[in-house]
This record gives C-alpha cells, structure tokens and sequence, in this order.
C-alpha cells in the first residue's frame, strides 16, 4: 500500500466522521508511518470481526442446517399388489408380458440379470428381483413359466431345477407421494453403494477428496491449466464438498461472490462433519434428472428413473453414466441427447481406466455396451391417480399427510396393473362407442372393479378420458342408482320366509301415493304397461317399478334404509317411497360397497386399497388385514344371488352374454334414472364385482338406460377378464327344489315345466303337482325293477 | 357421508407403529436466504418447533401376552382329528394354496400370527372360498384372541365347506370356543352339539 492511499483513506474517513477526524488527527509524537499501519490493521480487523465472523457464522448455520435437516424428507412409494404365479391360473401370455412392463421388467434376448425377462413362444423365462416384501425380502430367482391355453402350466426354479407350487413377482411401483420442495429421492448409504461409484466419482470430479479440507487449491489450480489450455471450461475445480453445497442452494448465478460463498460453506462442512457423511448428503443431494415438476436426487433414485435397478445392480457402463450427469443433468441426458450422453459416458470410462478402476479391456467391454435406459421412468403413469386418491383417503386415517410426503412409508396396495389397464381402455372406448351410436358427446363414466370376497379393489376408473387428472367419478359421482337399488327391497322380503319366497306372486298394478308436499307420486314402469300378477323373481328379473313400490310398502321404506345402513351405507337419505326406485344418491364406490355384501353371500368386508404400509427400512408395519362382517339371514343373499342370476339368463340384461360372447353364470342389475340421466351397471361373476356409471358432468337427460350404455362399458371390460361363473350353492338354512314354473307347486325334475329354484327354509311350496306324484311311483317301481332285472 | 372416509372407516388397523424416525421438517431454504444477519438468532429459535406427532393407529386387537396355542390344539383340532376317523372329505386341493397353508403353518408354530394371517390372505386370494383355508383363518384368529373373527371365518368356512366331517367339526368347535370367550354359554353349548353332529353321515333327507 502506497503512503498516499493510506493518507487519503484517513482523510476520506476524517471527513466522514468528525470524532474519529479528531482523534486521527491528533499528532503521535515518535509514532509516525508504523504507527497509521497498526491501525490500518487494527481496523481491518474490525471489518474482518464485524462482517466476515458473522457472515461466516450465518453461513454456518445456512449450510448445517441443510446438511442436517433435508437428508431425510424422502417420498413414499405406492405398490401393486404383487402378481402371484402357481400352475393352473389363468393367465394369458399377453396380460402376463403386461404385468412385467408395468412392474418394469425388460425383454431382452436372454433372462440373464434381475429384471429381464425372456419370451420363447409360451415360455417365459423371468428372473425376478429381489424385493422386500411385507412378510419379509424374496431374493432374486430365475423363474420359468410355461403357459398353456391361458393358464399356467408350469412353473419352475431353473436355478434349483425343480417345479414350483408358486411364486410372485415384486410389484409395479404405480406412485410416489412426494414432499412439498418437488424433490424424489432413494435414500442410499456411501458403505453401501458400489466402490465403483464411489471410486469413480472421485476419479473424474475430486481426486483430493480425501485430503482436501473442502477446498482444493491444486485442483483448481490443475483445472485452471486444463481450461486455458483447452480455451474454454473443460474442468470444475469444485470439490465434491463445494458441489454439494451448490446443490443446496442450486441457482444459475455464476458470480465470484457465490464462488467464495461456496467454498466458505465448504470448508465449514468439513469442519463439521465428517467426510463420510458429506459423501452420504453427496450421494443423495446431487441433482441428476426432471420428471416434469419433480426433480431427481441423488444416485439411489438416478439408478431407478434411468434403469429401473437398484444401484448395487448397476454394471460400470451404467455407473459411469450417472458418474457423467454429474457434470449437467438435463445436458448430458440419456433420454433427450442420448449420443451425447453416450460421448460423455466413455469419457468417463476412459478415465476409470486411467486411474486403474477398470481394466482396459473391461473400459473397452463396457464402452461398447448401449446407453441401456428404459423408455419412461418407473411410476410416472397417471393412469393410476384416481386410485391412488384413494389409497390418500384410506391412509388418511392413520397417517398424517405429512408423514405421506417425507417418511418415505412403503405402500401395499392392492391394485392390479393389468386390470386397471384393462378397465380404463374399457371405458373409453365404451363410452366413444355410445357416441358412435348418438348419444351425447359429452358423456362421462366412471368404474370400481374389485375382488368379491376380498374387497380389494382391482381397478378404480373416474373419467373416460385416460391419464386426466380431476374430477374422480368413480370417488365423488353423487348420482341417482334407479333401480340398482331394487334387489335390496326384494331382499327384505325374502328375510321374511313365512311371507315370500322368489315365486310369491305380486301385482304389477298402477299405484298412485300421496306425498307429503300434496303432490302425487304415480310410477310407471319402462314400457309404460302395467304386467298384473307376477312372481317377485319376475318383477326383479324385468325391473318393474309398480311392483316393485307395491312390494316395498309392505316392507316399509324404514326398513330398507336400515339395509343399506348394514350394507356400509351413511349418507342422510329421506325417508319417500321413491326410495324403493332408487331416488337415492350415490357414488359409485359406495353402490360397489353393498353389491360386495351381496356377491360375498352376505359376508361383508369394507372395501380396501391398501394392505400393510412398512417404514422406509423395511421396519414396523402396519397391516390393514381382512375381517369379515357377516350379515344376518345369509340365507336370503343366497336367494337372491340365484335371481340376479336370472337377470342376465332372462331378464334386463339378457343381451349381455351375447356382449361378452360367453354364457358363463354371471349375476348382474342394470339400473336407469329419470329422464334417462344416468345408467348404471352391476354385475358380478365367482371373483370379481363390477361397477359401471354412464352420464353427463351436469346432470342433464343423457339419453342412457342400464342395458344401452353402462352394461356395455362392464362387458368391454369383462369379456377380457377370466370368468368363472357365480357360486350357488346355498347356505345353510336355503336349498334348491324342483318345482312348477307355472303354479309354483313342489315337481319332479323330469315334469313338464320343472325349474329348479332355492327357497330360504319356511318358504318353500306346500303343494305339489300331479306329475311329481306319479313319478315318485315311477321311481319306486324302477327301483324294484332294477333289483329284479339285477337277479334274474 | 360414506364416501370414501365411510369406505376406508371401516378399516382397522392392529398394531400401533412409529413410522416416522425423526423426521424434523426443518426450516426450509427460502426461509433461510431471505433471513438477513440479525435475524440468525431469530431463525435459530424457529428451528426448534415441535416435533410431529403421530397419531396412532387405534389398537382393535389385545396383545398377544397371553397366548393359547394349545386351545386350539386340544379344544379344536385334536378332537375334529378324532372324531372323524371314519368320515373323511378329501377335497382336491391346489398345490399353490397348500404351499400357502404349509407357510402359514410354519409361522403359526412361530408365534408368528400376523404372518400367518398374511400367507392365509395370500391363499385366499388364489382360493377365495376353500374351506380349510377359511378355517385356518379362524384359528389364527384364535390365537390372537380376536373371537369375533374367528367366529366369523369359521362360520364362512363352514357355509363353503363339506359340512361334514374333520373340516365342519374344526369349524363348530372353533365356533363354540369364540362364543365362549365372548360369553355366549348357550351358543357355546349349541355350537359344541353342531360339531357332534358332522360326524353323522346320514345324507340329508331327499
């Protein structure tokens, strides 16, 4: 420092401050130039104690706080539930190459690594990953499976050589519930990941790492060199440590101030910590990927967005990909600049060659290997978000929403991939091909597939158009059920045996009811005819409203609000007479709700999406297990499954096994409003109950009846599913008799006009025909007869 | 309303957890570089807010402290097993469920119910009606002394099954022990006399 600029910083400051003018001023006798020196130092140090020491300190606390607080907000992962394998399920090829691409899997010439499969005509060789299974973790295994006739022939252990009774692939991961900041991570342990990584990343980022105290004068120095030879920036001198920090406080600015703030935070880090910690915040804070709004940090995440593995599946070619993103994520990205990703990935070969990492032949091995990166990142599919809406609402019981977005929970749900595929296609093209035969463009539908007796739902569709995210009708639909709700009203009478069985005859009759408000209420029925007397099974199979009122009076509307309220039904409903018509509004869910308790024959179970939620660790568990709630007088459920039946065999729904091209047994009950607002579906075969609603967002005359739409979308669905048909064996309590389809008299099988109808005990006819009879003799002389034929 | 908390209402949970190990949402970023100098003691006390609570799951089934394997052993099992010498149904069964049956029987000898309940499930959704799954369901539910759904998977196995034979008496007997712990004596007492009658081989009149 020149004397002059000494002199006239004094004088600068003398000006400013008078006091400070006068004491500097003031002559120090011997003192001189060293004297102007001291306190030039004096006073830099306190600029350096009053600025940089905070400065520092607010940096201290800016960076430990980081380091501290964000390493562990980590997203929850949502599961399918897993595909079990076994001989004799059915399954055809197609859906079982579905079930791999949504769980990940890739086809691939041999199935030689986890997460490989390999299709040989109806061979399918898979070996399966490892995963961590609520009840425990499966290793990986090498499975084959042989199909035949879309079923499972066989199954086999190819390591072990042997025939397998079963085994279940690791689930499709169909969500993430992710923190508030947008960030997605797998959180990953330095000790755990593979020593190429580490190695690696220090080879090409910081080859100091281990010295350096956060900064590393020579390697700034080196890349200083490097650049000015090169022209332009080819090297960072940046530390791992200085990146991280960066990676904090990510910002495009490039300016020396947020250089030397960097390196300062740096150097506190390492102060801090240790340099495995730093290498573990390293390894799960850099920024390696997009995915729309969401960023990708760190490399356990990396590994899954890119290839769909687990990190320590990960072969040299794939590490020194990411080793390689370090440098510019979104530059040097494989799915957007796949050649430049593959340029900077060998570069980075080379230099683990260089260092002695890898051979130079396994460089070279690993140089000719593809980019390797699946198509579209695991999870991203919006198609599952209505049912993922869901599994929110379920665990909002337990959890806070909170927890959801940061504890990294394990989800176990208990949809099915395929199923939900298959459902959604269902109804979209359903629904487009209502259109096609004229009714409103605007038509919207809604589905709920679940598993009968179960009540885990399979598939939850809320809008036609796939991938929409909104308004969820399969959740939040209010809409009126019409005569969806009728088989409740015939169930109530079948509780009463001493009063009805399904052959008590009825009148179809006009009915006129004076309401409460003066009006009158006068139903009618579809085809605008009154049909006279009928038996119940006819007036259901045909859905007739006058009888159907006539009936519901004598059981009392109280009454059949009291059924819904044990079939898992709370909404208020008013107690009217054109509640037995189905003046009753519901969602979809909740109509699936009380069919399960029918289709279940009376064993009830709330519906499920969720089955067990684990801790991030594989740790503590909660399970949602199945409990059963049995309805009184299963008997009657027995009854009335046999008559829904009917429905499909002769009555509204007739036309559906023709639909579906298939005369399996199925039990259904179409359902349409006034004015043709809203069409509904339910039918229900041995193991799957559907669910299907067609009508318009606002509520207006859709042009809809039950069989016209709604039954189509549930069989564009079902006629790709497996079918087995409706369970009828009885309870105890209910059996089958012969009897006349005409006067409803006890007959034998081989009479004119015999059908074979259950009856709940007490209900069962009193009389009997002619016919039956005689043939009871018949019977007893044959049986004579063949003893006498025997001994001759 | 039902809707969807009427749905998911009707779950229940059994066993209280602690998912979240620590998770302190710490005082984010944007706060942090907004606050100036004189503000760090000021953030520094923001920091300390308290930690989440977790509200725990309620808690439907009693600990398992006082387990009874050998109620269903002697009161169930073993005299069904007896009894039925002479009229055994042999229903066909799949080899996939009876790996499932075999595992849930391995973590039963365990202890282990939840596991047990767990391979059970897995069973039963190959399966969703076969009698002898439904009935070691009951069982285990026996032994985590849940009676009513022991009650209530033995009274399903028995409406799916032979009601005849080994299986009904299990289904019977273990029905009678739930109606007991729930002090139901007279059930008890019908349900005992139901299990003496599967062994009656008489078919059904005609």
């Amino acid at each position: 420092m020149s004397p002059g600029s000494g002199t006239i910083y004094f004088m600068a400051t003398s000006n400013r401050n008078g006091s400070a003018a006068r004491k500097i001023n003031q002559p120090v006798p011997g003192r001189g130039w060293s004297g102007g020196i001291w306190r030039l130092l004096l006073l830099v140090f306190g600029v350096f104690l009053g600025l940089l020491v905070p400065w520092a300190l607010y940096l201290d606390y800016q960076v430990t706080s980081e380091f501290e607080g964000r390493k562990w907000d980590l997203p929850s992962r949502v599961y399918a539930r897993p595909l079990e394998l076994f001989p004799g399920e059915r399954l055809a090829r197609a859906d079982l190459e579905l079930e791999l691409k949504f769980a990940g899997y890739r086809s691939s010439p041999a199935a030689d690594k986890p997460g490989r499969y390999h299709v040989s005509g109806q061979t399918i060789d898979i070996f399966r990953r490892s995963f961590q299974f609520p009840e425990g973790t499966e290793p990986p295994r090498l499975l084959r499976v042989i199909l035949a006739d879309d079923s499972v022939a066989e199954l086999v252990d190819l390591k072990a050589g042997q025939a397998m009774d079963i085994a279940r692939l690791d689930p499709a991961e169909i969500a993430s519930i992710y923190p508030l900041q947008k960030e997605d991570r797998t959180l990953v342990r330095a000790s755990e990941v593979p020593t190429l990584l580490l190695t690696g990343l220090q080879a090409v980022e910081d080859r100091h790492f281990k010295q350096h105290p956060g900064v590393d004068l020579s390697g700034i120095f080196r890349a200083l060199l490097a650049n000015l030879k090169a022209g332009r920036t080819v090297q960072g001198g940046s530390t791992l440590t200085q990146q991280l920090v960066k990676n904090y406080f990510l910002s495009g600015e490039r300016s020396v101030a947020r250089k030397l703030n960097e390196a300062i935070m740096a150097l506190l880090l390492e102060w801090h910590y240790e340099k495995v910690d730093i290498l573990d915040a390293y390894l799960n804070e850099i920024y390696l990927g997009q995915q729309g709004d969401l960023a990708v940090h760190g490399f356990g995440r990396a590994s899954v967005f890119y290839f769909n593995q687990p990190l320590d599946r990960l072969e040299p070619q794939h590490i020194a990909l990411l080793v390689g993103m370090v440098r510019g994520a979104s530059w040097y990205n494989p799915r957007r600049n796949p050649e430049r990703a593959l340029e900077r990935r060998n570069l980075v070969l080379d230099v683990f060659a260089e260092t002695g990492l890898l051979s130079a032949a396994e460089a070279e091995a690993a140089k000719a290997q593809a980019l390797d990166v699946t198509e579209n990142p695991q999870g991203s599919g919006s198609q599952y978000h209505a049912f993922i809406e869901l599994v929110r609402a379920q665990l909002a019981q337990t959890y806070r929403e909170s927890d959801l977005k940061s504890a990294g929970l394990r989800i176990f749900t208990t949809l099915s991939p395929v199923e939900q595929e298959k459902a959604q296609r269902a109804v979209t093209a359903g629904v487009d091909q209502l259109h096609q035969t004229g009714l409103p463009a605007a038509l919207q539908g809604a589905l709920v597939l679940v598993d009968t007796m179960s009540g885990e739902i399979r598939a939850l569709v809320g809008d036609r158009y796939p991938g929409r995210e909104g308004f969820n009708r399969a959740l939040n639909a209010r809409r009126q059920v019409g005569s969806v709700i009728k088989p409740l009203v015939y169930l109530l009478a079948l509780e009463h045996p001493e009063s009805y069985s399904l052959l008590t005859r009825i009148s179809d009759a006009p009915v006129v009811l004076n309401q409460p408000n003066g009006k009158q209420w006068v139903p009618t029925n579809y085809d605008e005819k009154s049909h006279g007397e009928v038996t119940l099974l006819h007036a259901l199979t045909q859905s007739y409203n006058q009888a159907t009122v006539r009936l519901g009076l004598q059981l009392g509307v109280n009454n059949l609000l009291h059924k819904l309220e044990q079939f898992g039904i709370s909404v208020p409903i008013d107690e009217v007479p054109s509640v037995f018509l189905g003046a009753v509004e519901l969602t979809p869910l909740e109509v699936t709700q009380i069919y399960q308790s029918i289709a279940a024959g009376g064993y009830s179970v709330p519906l499920r999406s969720v089955v067990a939620v684990q801790t991030a660790d594989g740790g503590e568990l909660v399970r949602y297990p199945l409990r059963l709630m049995p309805q009184t007088q299963r008997e009657a459920i027995g009854v009335l499954n046999y008559a829904l039946t009917q429905v499909v065999q002769q009555g509204t729904a007739k036309a559906l096994p023709g639909l579906l091209g298939n005369s399996t047994l199925i039990a259904g009950k179409t359902g349409t409003t006034n004015d043709r607002r809203d069409s509904w579906f339910v039918g229900y075969t041995r193991d799957r109950l559907g669910v299907t609603w067609v009508g318009l967002d606002d509520n207006g005359p859709a042009g809809v009846t039950g069989s016209n739409a709604a039954m189509r979308v549930w069989a564009e669905l079902f006629k790709d599913l497996p079918l087995e048909p409706v369970d009828l064996r009885m309870p105890d309590g209910a059996f089958w008799l012969w009897v006349d389809d005409k006067t409803g008299a006890l007959t034998a099988q081989n009479c004119p006009g015999a059908i074979e109808v259950p009856f709940v005990s007490g209900s069962e006819p009193t009389t009997s025909t002619k016919c039956m009879a005689e043939a009871s003799e018949e019977n007893d002389e044959s049986f004579w007869s063949k003893w006498i034929d025997r001994n001759p | 309303m039902m809707s969807l908390s009427g749905v998911s209402g009707l779950i229940e949970t059994h066993k209280a957890v602690r998912a979240n190990r620590g998770v302190a949402p710490g005082c984010r970023r944007k706060q942090l570089l907004r606050g100036l100098l004189v503000l760090l003691l000021a953030g520094l006390a923001a920091c300390t807010g308290p930690a989440p609570v977790r509200p725990e799951p309620p808690a439907t089934v009693p600990a398992e402290t006082q387990d009874t394997p050998a109620e269903v052993q002697e009161q169930v099992r073993e005299p069904a097993r007896r009894e039925s010498a002479g009229v055994q149904v042999h229903p066909l069964q799949n080899p996939a469920v009876k790996a499932m049956l075999a595992e849930a029987g391995q973590a039963e000898s365990q202890g282990d119910y939840d596991r047990a309940a767990g391979s059970l499930e897995r069973a039963m959704r190959i399966q969703p009606r076969d009698p002898e799954v439904l009935q070691a369901m009951a069982e285990i539910q026996l032994h985590k002394q849940d009676y009513e759904q022991a009650l209530n998977f033995a009274t399903r196995s028995y409406d799916d099954g032979a009601r005849v034979g080994e299986i009904c008496s299990r289904n019977w007997r273990t029905i009678g022990v739930a109606r007991g712990h729930m002090g139901d004596s007279s059930g008890a007492a019908q349900a005992e006399l139901r299990a003496g009658q599967c062994m009656n081989t008489k078919p059904a009149s005609y």
